[in-house]
């Protein structure tokens, strides 16, 4: 999600009132309201939007909860009847219907194995109920990258790290990516898959994208060449 | 056997704190990378470490609460932990009545009803035993659950308050606990004050109860502001590199 109008760089902790007193305004994850007051239920930095008055909490955790419309990375874990079982790390396994591929029909079905990777979206989640995966662009109905990973290999990192290597400002991938040839699926679950031509550069490039989470974004170049120096 | 002095005329512990005295506090939060939260706490001479998962899938299929998460909180004391070596079984009951007051005080805070069906796993273990086994439980935990993100409405932080020939006193160790000195201990919350645990071991006189619950409560804000402190600058560490 691009915010390019989200600033205000305030940390708030569990506890915390919030020092806003408009009336109609719209809460994001990590806020409650408590009586006439709104608290923040999260660690992490204060986001606001101006459109929309939207306020919430952006957290660096290590758990995902899952939320519609995220691209994620999953493992199948069970073939049932009507479906694929997934694991995508969160508090439930999702479900993966055999129809929600593309050009998917009665007869010909996906014929994915148990411990298949996968890149598919989130269609349906809901706290009450397992969420539920789909491996086509709803709005072209085509598969548009989503589908089997083949090759390559997965890494995990923190939420916060996934949500910004979506963003097409920060530039680590962009500065790996002259130098070393990859294709790359980011999973809002806190996984990263990463397929470059050798095992080398693929352990090069996600090394450097875990690291360049401990910098700021203006010294990505350095972490770059610091890890294609070490090689 | 002469009985210690645990307060003597010049108004000093056995330690050498005043009565209204702390222990040393230094604590850290996300000191495991592999678990979604942690934290590690140490009071005077008690070591605690914190371990949070969670939200995540149910163990025991009898467990699952169909409208919110259940709260699994584990308690272990390392062997080593106390003057003499001692292996405590997990199944102790007073290790379990220990871990199952921790749950209940985190059963009001944590906001459960946004993850039904599944399970949030607290492990709790004493790398070193000096007295107020509970009040450092609750403090790690409340770290470490912050560290995970587990949404909650506010701190709980906790803390140990005696009563020596008619004086107050705050925060015991364990010498003070074994002794004949009546133990309370207070968890609150401390942007409202508002009390989710309440603890006595032995027997006090009501006329004395009321200052004595003040005085812990004291110390529970007193903690608070260094949980706060330590958990901030964590924060401002990792957040540093955001937007």
């Amino acid at each position: 999600m691009q915010q390019s109008n989200a600033h205000r760089l305030q940390v708030v902790l569990p506890g915390d009132a919030l020092p806003v007193y408009e009336h109609k305004l719209k809460l994001g994850p990590g806020l409650i309201q408590d009586e006439d007051q709104i608290i923040a239920v999260k660690g992490g930095v204060l986001k606001h939007q101006p459109a929309g008055n939207k306020y919430w909490v952006e957290s660096n955790q290590r758990r995902y909860v899952a939320a519609t419309g995220d691209p994620i990375i999953g493992v199948i874990t069970q073939k049932g009847g009507e479906f694929f079982r997934v694991d995508i790390g969160a508090a439930h396994s999702a479900v993966l219907s055999y129809y929600a591929f593309e050009n998917a029909t009665k007869r010909y079905r996906p014929n994915h194995d148990v411990g298949t990777l996968i890149y598919a979206r989130i269609s349906q989640a809901n706290k009450d109920m397992e969420p539920e995966l789909e491996c086509v662009n709803p709005a072209t109905g085509r598969a548009d990258g989503y589908g089997e990973l083949k090759g390559g290999q997965v890494a995990k990192c923190s939420l916060g790290l996934a949500r910004r290597l979506l963003e097409t400002e920060t530039p680590i991938l962009k500065d790996l990516g002259d130098h070393i040839p990859f294709e790359t699926a980011i999973g809002l679950n806190g996984r990263i898959w990463i397929n470059a031509d050798t095992t080398k550069n693929t352990i090069v490039v996600i090394n450097a994208i875990k690291d360049s989470e401990k910098y700021p974004e203006s010294q990505s170049r350095q972490v770059v060449s610091n890890h294609l120096s070490k090689w | 056997m002469s009985r210690q002095e645990l307060l003597n005329p010049g108004g000093l512990r056995i330690d050498g704190r005043r009565a209204t005295e702390l222990r040393k506090i230094k604590c850290k939060p996300s000191v495991l990378r592999q678990a979604d939260g942690s934290a590690y706490i140490e009071q005077g001479n008690t070591k605690c470490l914190a371990a949070v998962y969670g939200p995540r899938e149910p163990r025991l299929k009898s467990q699952i609460i169909h409208d919110k998460a259940n709260i699994n909180v584990e308690l272990s004391y390392a062997p080593f932990s106390t003057s003499e070596r001692k292996r405590r079984a997990k199944t102790d009951k007073r290790i379990l009545e220990i871990a199952s007051a921790v749950k209940q005080t985190f059963e009001p805070v944590i906001l459960a009803n946004l993850f039904p069906r599944s399970q949030i796993d607290i492990y709790l273990q004493i790398l070193q035993f000096d007295g107020g086994t509970v009040q450092i439980c609750i403090n790690a935990a409340t770290m470490a659950l912050i560290d995970a993100g587990v949404p909650m409405r506010d701190y709980v932080c906790a803390c140990t308050a005696g009563c020596f020939d008619k004086q107050p006193v705050l925060d015991l160790n364990n010498t003070e606990e074994s002794s004949d000195s009546p133990e309370l201990t207070v968890a609150i919350l401390p942007r409202s004050g508002k009390v989710t645990l309440l603890q006595m071991e032995s027997r006090l006189h009501v006329e004395k109860f009321e200052s004595v619950m003040n005085l812990a409560t004291e110390g529970c804000k007193a903690i608070y502001k260094i949980l706060d402190k330590s958990i901030r600058d964590n924060m401002k560490d990792a957040t540093s590199n955001m937007i």
